[in-house]
């Protein structure tokens, strides 16, 4: 009997990196690397929809603009400067993770050894640049100009991923999920570069809220919001789904989902248009 | 290389008359060539009559044997004692019942509800196409053969299952959409959209998430991610 070893097919270094660690040896050994990554993926949107939540909670101040500069001056501690960067790696890596589910699936791209790869080199080299931004401090970078060349490219990938499904058998809803993962996939990045690339911009109040008076960024603001509630909202359906064992309470779940993502939607929203 | 070696079993055993399971220890001498089927008819024999589990063919073409072994689902009657020593780098396995269906009695559970998954995708020729050589056997042409002969090896031994990210409790399971999918790619039948309509459900390929443990379990060697990404790739 031959046991498919782990490390067939994928990359024997970063096997060996998730062995060092002891809890993920034994899934990486008997499950394979792809079983952990999963679960990273997992978890790490989880994380995600929960500092979406507590994102859109505190951005809710700019309504009341001494209330928001009280709530700023805590980032900047170096410890908070610090997890503000730590949060770019399961983001980085959960936006290359889903392109690499996504050209397995949708592109049959099957050398995920290789895919692997990318993932975990373009996550150290994305968490790297934004070290060194952080470092930096502000880089004054034009918001209009840099949300153009994102949303550009965010929409390019969304359409390339559309026009591949958009004619498959798939229910719309998963054919959505897929489509906004695409287009989160460079916008999220994106946001977190900027907000690292011109750090006053993000957390004076009176500039943020100069730059949320232009339509062109309500406008990006607005599509980043919804597409990353529709996300989240349907990868924690998804978990749900998985694990629920009963109709019921999978229903109530979804329910409370929903109702959860349309609360954070009509607040983060509101907040946009009327700032 | 050793001649044998001394085991450690640590079985999960469970009562259904109590409803109580536990982990029993057994200590056993092996021969380095034993499968694990031998080792446990040995422990039948020198040690516990009352331990129970399964096989059939013992040649890994039924799959009624399957177990999880230190965590990884494998058939039992196809791992030899010193293939799992060297892989596991261990004397001692803990050994439990998969877990795709309820246990009957220790490492036996209950394959009828397990295969109900299967069923429900009818593994069969629903609707017959038409032979283009009437008269003749259906001619299959080789190239079309090609996409699909692999995961015809597929037996049913439920391993992929249970390696699965996605639980049991919603999804019928990677072995039933590789089964319906054989049948999608069998030019000799005509059912596509009927067989689409589940897998394309909340019950079917929304379930998987690519975590490709499936083809890392399969002891046929399937690569059944490849063949769900195809189904997820839309391509029927």
């Amino acid at each position: 009997m031959i046991i498919r070893s782990s490390e067939n097919g994928i990359d024997k270094s970063v096997t060996k990196s998730l062995e060092m660690v002891p809890p993920l040896a034994r899934y990486t050994r008997n499950l394979g690397v792809p079983f952990v990554i999963s679960w990273a993926h997992r978890l790490s949107g989880v994380l995600l929809v929960i500092f979406m939540g507590f994102h859109i909670f505190t951005l809710s101040f700019l309504a009341t603009p001494g209330a928001y500069a009280d709530k700023m001056k805590i980032y900047r501690l170096p410890v908070l400067a610090f997890l503000e960067w730590a949060l770019a790696i399961p983001v980085i890596f959960h936006a290359l993770n889903g392109g690499r589910l996504i050209l397995y699936e949708s592109f049959r791209c099957r050398r995920d050894d290789v895919l692997l790869k990318w993932v975990t080199g373009l996550t150290i080299l994305y968490a790297g640049i934004l070290a060194v931004l952080v470092l930096m401090g502000n880089q004054n970078v034009s918001p209009a100009f840099f949300w153009f060349i994102a949303v550009s490219a965010a929409l390019t990938t969304a359409y390339g991923l559309y026009a591949r499904i958009r004619h498959t058998h798939h229910i719309w809803s998963w054919k959505l999920q897929r489509i906004t993962g695409a287009f989160l996939l460079v916008m999220i990045p994106a946001h977190f570069l900027f907000m690292h690339l011109s750090p006053q911009v993000a957390k004076d109040v009176s500039q943020v809220t100069l730059r949320m008076q232009s339509m062109w960024i309500k406008l990006v603001d607005v599509a980043l919001v919804a597409s990353a509630l529709y996300h989240g909202g349907y990868g924690l359906n998804s978990i749900l789904n998985d694990y629920a064992a009963s109709k019921e309470l999978r229903a109530v779940g979804m329910a409370a989902i929903m109702a959860a993502m349309v609360v954070a939607a009509w607040v983060g929203i509101k907040l946009i248009v009327l700032i | 290389m050793k001649e044998s070696y001394s085991l450690v079993f640590n079985i999960k055993r469970y009562d259904p008359e109590t409803r109580k399971s536990w982990f029993q220890e057994y200590r056993i001498e092996a021969g380095r060539i034993l499968r694990f089927t031998d080792v446990l008819r040995k422990i039948n024999k020198e040690l516990d009559p009352t331990l129970s589990w399964n096989s059939s063919c013992e040649h890994a073409q039924c799959g009624s044997c399957s177990v999880v072994i230190n965590g990884r689902p494998m058939l039992a009657c196809e791992l030899l004692v010193e293939n799992a020593v060297e892989y596991f780098g261990t004397t001692t396995f803990r050994i439990e019942p998969i877990t795709v269906a309820p246990a009957l009695r220790d490492l036996v559970v209950d394959l009828e509800k397990a295969y109900d998954r299967v069923h429900r995708i009818r593994p069969f020729v629903i609707n017959p196409s038409r032979n283009p050589n009437q008269g003749q056997e259906y001619r299959i042409s080789p190239r079309v053969m090609e996409r699909y002969l692999e995961a015809t090896r597929c037996i049913n031994c439920f391993c992929c299952a249970t390696a699965c990210i996605s639980s049991h409790k919603g999804f019928i399971g990677p072995n039933a959409v590789i089964a319906s999918l054989v049948r999608i790619m069998d030019p000799r039948e005509d059912a596509t959209e009927e067989r689409l309509k589940l897998l394309y459900s909340n019950e079917g390929v929304y379930r998987c998430h690519t975590s490709m443990a499936c083809s890392n379990v399969c002891p046929k060697n399937i690569d059944v991610a490849h063949f769900i990404g195809m189904v997820k790739d839309g391509d029927f």
